[in-house]
């Protein structure tokens, strides 16, 4: 039996097949290391992964290496599987991924952790590195996720903290060796590259307190790697293409990374600084060899702030000349509440058609200063008027609720502030005061280590679903679409964002419990999890809602990103008393 | 401005490809290979590319058609040449040619009936199948139920089975040969068929393969007066 005679069985067979446009068949016997890359999610979602197609494009550039692709199987095709004892295998050769040298599995966020461990499960790997033998993979890590690694360090071999593009060749070398304790031992020598064996984690008391401490000579810090010149770093322009719809079916190109905004509950901002910009030269002849390549009939401009690129409106003007009259579209996915932005926006509305979104996150001005968001009401009701005077009707604003230093009026100032931009823009709008709709879409605020709040405890559960109720008494209307996240979700990524190596055991006993797919609302289930925690002596709230003192050792002390704990703590300090005023 | 047919085929490696998606790889296609594409007027312009009746998910076919306005009139021969160079494994534009000048539109609303081959692999009786083929085809009515469609229905195939036939018995199984209705006016899934014949479940792997498009089945049902869709005139003439 091979995966073939499932498909008819399964839901959207085509995720399961390969020959996709530009994926790469490579012949095993003529490199020197074998790697398989896995995005532990949806075909769907893997695929409109940035770092995989970067992973995937260096490593077959290469002429020694070779890489395969794997995601997870959706729970249909995973019953299939387990049920005739088909192991799981890569798209490109389907060839068993314990078959691999390598298997490099991305860390997205949190709430795909249980699907790590499915993964490695379903290709019969050991689940923990401590029970991996000289026949099984390498099993890495790396991604979004690894600032924080404790919470998985059990069930990787190595982790790769920070960027990827430069150190993905380094580990390529040490894959190389083949002997097991020869390649772990080169892998720790990477810069930036943390092997969880070779550290111990100590706790004090419960929830995130506690630290790692290297042994036999591995170094204190894993200080994160980033590349220096993102116009030179290597960009894959063949991207697959897939056969069926992804996320983002579309060109993307990456204009920016890394953001110097400095919003204090943002990880991204600080895993990924400095900014740093491609140059429109580059992204220019970027984005005709990727047109040319695939075919695809948009171009996603990929940022954290795509207004921010200081050639943003020569680059646009560019893009829309040279595409537009071959019917390809640009789009900007991140935008700032301001005229700037909408002007921008309208540019490439001569193109095609797109929802305009704004991240106000907070209501008051004091909140929004105690955050660091830099944003006014009146650059907000500037672009709403923009937006408005010029034809869409249509918003959608982000805010989130339990920030630090929150009070009731900050919650009851976002209703205030939706009513008024729903009388505003049906006065802008008149006649067509009936087609607006501003949708608001409401997240709680998640401490998240290497920021400012890591210190701060997520607010409980019944107290932000108190918020919520509020909110949805206040955001009544017709023009108001009003949609949030489930707390007990936030609740979990909290605990497991700020987790120690402990929480490895309920993430294990989540999954033993069945838990998979946990980012979908249909498949999470809270009560499973809070019973793991549980189960592993641990207590969920520990973890979430605890506030730490500055004092307190953190597990995630010994990873080094860009700001060290006394620049954080100021930040935090900073953040309170402006949150008092 | 010009409209260009074209015959491919859906081979083993794209055949679990949704209808939906094989237009929107076709369109990529046709961008990759720079095509002179006629584009929809609007906000968001497309190329006006249509496709024949859809193959069900899983099968392959030699006789899909298309359908796609250009803004030049190229010689179809150079079109299949250059987007045969852009298409993935195993899909493949077999012939292509003009539709005739006195046509404004494709025609393929007409296809009414499609042949398929369907190869049924694994533990099977050919001497019992040819019976239940018999059976099949001497019935007044065969009733399927149809869950999957709003409101769930039942619905008599029968009129829609214009012929079936059990080709020998080979060492792997055996192949079935039926031209089915298909298209606005009801018609019945080669699925069907084989669960009609108590084929399907168990761990036989069933093949689909489409070998032909008809039209012509509309007006007479039963009376075959069929034309194939060929190159040369669209539907062409010729009882089949």
């Amino acid at each position: 039996m091979d995966v073939e005679s499932l498909l008819p069985r399964v839901i959207k067979p085509a995720r399961y097949t390969d020959g996709e446009w530009n994926a790469v068949h490579k012949d095993a016997a003529g490199v020197r290391a074998r790697f398989a890359l896995v995005y532990p999610d949806s075909y769907e979602l893997g695929m409109s992964h940035l770092g995989l197609h970067i992973l995937y494009h260096i490593l077959n550039s290469h002429p020694d290496f070779l890489a395969e692709r794997a995601f997870a199987p959706w729970p249909d095709m995973e019953r299939q599987l387990r049920d005739r004892g088909i192991p799981l295998t890569s798209l490109e050769s389907q060839s068993p991924l314990r078959e691999f040298d390598a298997v490099g599995i991305t860390l997205p966020y949190e709430l795909t952790y249980t699907n790590i461990l499915n993964v490695l499960d379903l290709a019969g790997i050991p689940l923990r590195s401590a029970d991996r033998g000289p026949e099984d993979p390498l099993v890495i890590g790396g991604g979004p996720g690894a600032v924080n690694p404790e919470p998985m360090a059990d069930f990787f071999d190595a982790i790769l903290v920070g960027e990827g593009e430069d150190a993905i060749l380094e580990i390529a070398e040490a894959v190389v060796l083949r002997d097991r304790e020869a390649a772990l031992a080169r892998l720790a020598e990477i810069s930036g590259v943390y092997v969880p064996a070779q550290y111990h984690a100590s706790f004090d008391g419960p929830g995130p307190r506690g630290s790692v401490a290297p042994r036999n000579g591995a170094p204190a810090q894993i200080v994160r790697r980033f590349i220096s010149d993102l116009d030179e770093a290597p960009f894959p322009t063949r991207q697959i293409v897939p056969f069926v719809d992804t996320v983002y079916s579309r060109v993307t190109l990456e204009i920016m990374r890394g953001c110097a905004r400095g919003c204090r509950f943002c990880q991204a901002g600080t895993a990924y600084r400095p900014r740093r910009e491609r140059s429109v030269e580059t992204l220019l002849r970027q984005a005709e060899e990727a047109v040319a390549a695939t075919g695809y009939d948009e171009i996603s401009l990929l940022a954290f702030t795509s207004v921010d690129h200081r050639d943003i409106e020569s680059l646009v003007s560019e893009l829309v000349e040279r595409f537009g009259s071959r019917g390809v579209g640009v789009a900007l996915p991140s935008l700032r509440a301001d005229a700037f932005s909408v002007a921008l926006a309208n540019k490439i509305q001569q193109v095609r058609k797109s929802g305009l979104t704004f991240a106000p996150e907070a209501a008051t001005p004091r909140l929004r200063r105690a955050i660091r968001k830099q944003l006014t009401e009146d650059d907000l009701f500037a672009a709403a008027d923009a937006a408005f005077s010029s034809g869409w009707t249509r918003l959608k604003l982000y805010f989130m609720i339990g920030l630090p230093t929150e009070r009731e009026e900050d919650v009851e100032a976002i209703g205030d502030l939706v009513q008024r931009l729903v009388a505003f823009g049906r006065g802008v709008l008149g006649s067509r005061a009936g087609r607006l709709r501003i949708g608001v879409s409401v997240t709680s605020f998640v401490p998240k280590p290497h920021t400012p709040f890591q210190w701060m405890g997520q607010e409980d559960r019944d107290s932000l679903a108190h918020k919520q109720r509020l909110l949805q008494r206040s955001l009544r209307g017709r023009a108001i679409k009003l949609s949030w996240a489930d707390p007990d979700v936030s609740a979990l990524e909290a605990a497991i964002s700020r987790g120690d190596r402990r929480v490895g055991r309920a993430i294990e006993r989540a999954w033993g419990l069945g838990a998979v797919f946990d980012a979908w609302g249909e498949h999470f289930d809270f009560v499973q999890w809070q019973q793991a925690f549980r189960d592993a002596d641990l207590q969920l709230e520990d973890y979430a809602n605890s506030h730490l003192d500055f004092s307190d050792a953190l597990p995630w002390g010994h990873i080094a990103c860009s700001l060290d704990n006394d620049a954080l703590r100021e930040e935090a300090e900073r953040a309170l008393s402006q949150g008092e005023a | 401005m010009a409209q260009i047919i074209c015959r491919y085929r859906k081979g083993e490696q794209v055949r679990w490809i949704s209808h939906l998606d094989l237009k929107r790889t076709l369109e990529r296609a046709m961008r990759r290979a720079q095509l002179p594409l006629l584009l929809s007027q609007g906000h968001n312009p497309h190329p006006k590319l249509s496709l024949g009746p859809p193959l069900p998910l899983g099968a392959t076919g030699d006789a899909e058609l298309l359908a796609v306005h250009l803004t030049e009139a190229l010689d179809p021969e150079e079109v299949k040449e250059r987007l045969n160079e852009q298409l993935p494994p195993s899909l493949e534009i077999v012939e292509a040619w003009r539709l005739p000048r006195h046509k404004k539109k494709e025609t393929f609303g007409q296809i009414d009936v499609a042949q398929y081959r369907v190869s049924v692999q694994g533990e099977v009786d050919p001497g019992e199948v040819r019976g239940r083929v018999e059976a099949l085809l001497a019935s007044e009515e065969l009733v399927v139920h149809r869950g999957g469609e709003r409101p769930e229905r039942t619905v008599d195939v029968r009129p829609f089975v214009l012929s079936l036939a059990a080709a020998g018995a080979k060492e792997w199984g055996l192949e079935l040969d039926m031209r089915l209705r298909t298209g606005s006016h009801g018609g019945v899934r080669p699925q069907e068929v084989v669960a009609l014949l108590g084929l399907d479940g168990g761990d036989r792997r069933i093949i689909y393969h489409r070998i032909g498009l008809y039209a012509g089945a509309q007006a007479a049902p039963r009376k075959r007066a069929l034309r194939r869709w060929t190159r040369s005139r669209g539907p062409t003439q010729g009882r089949e």
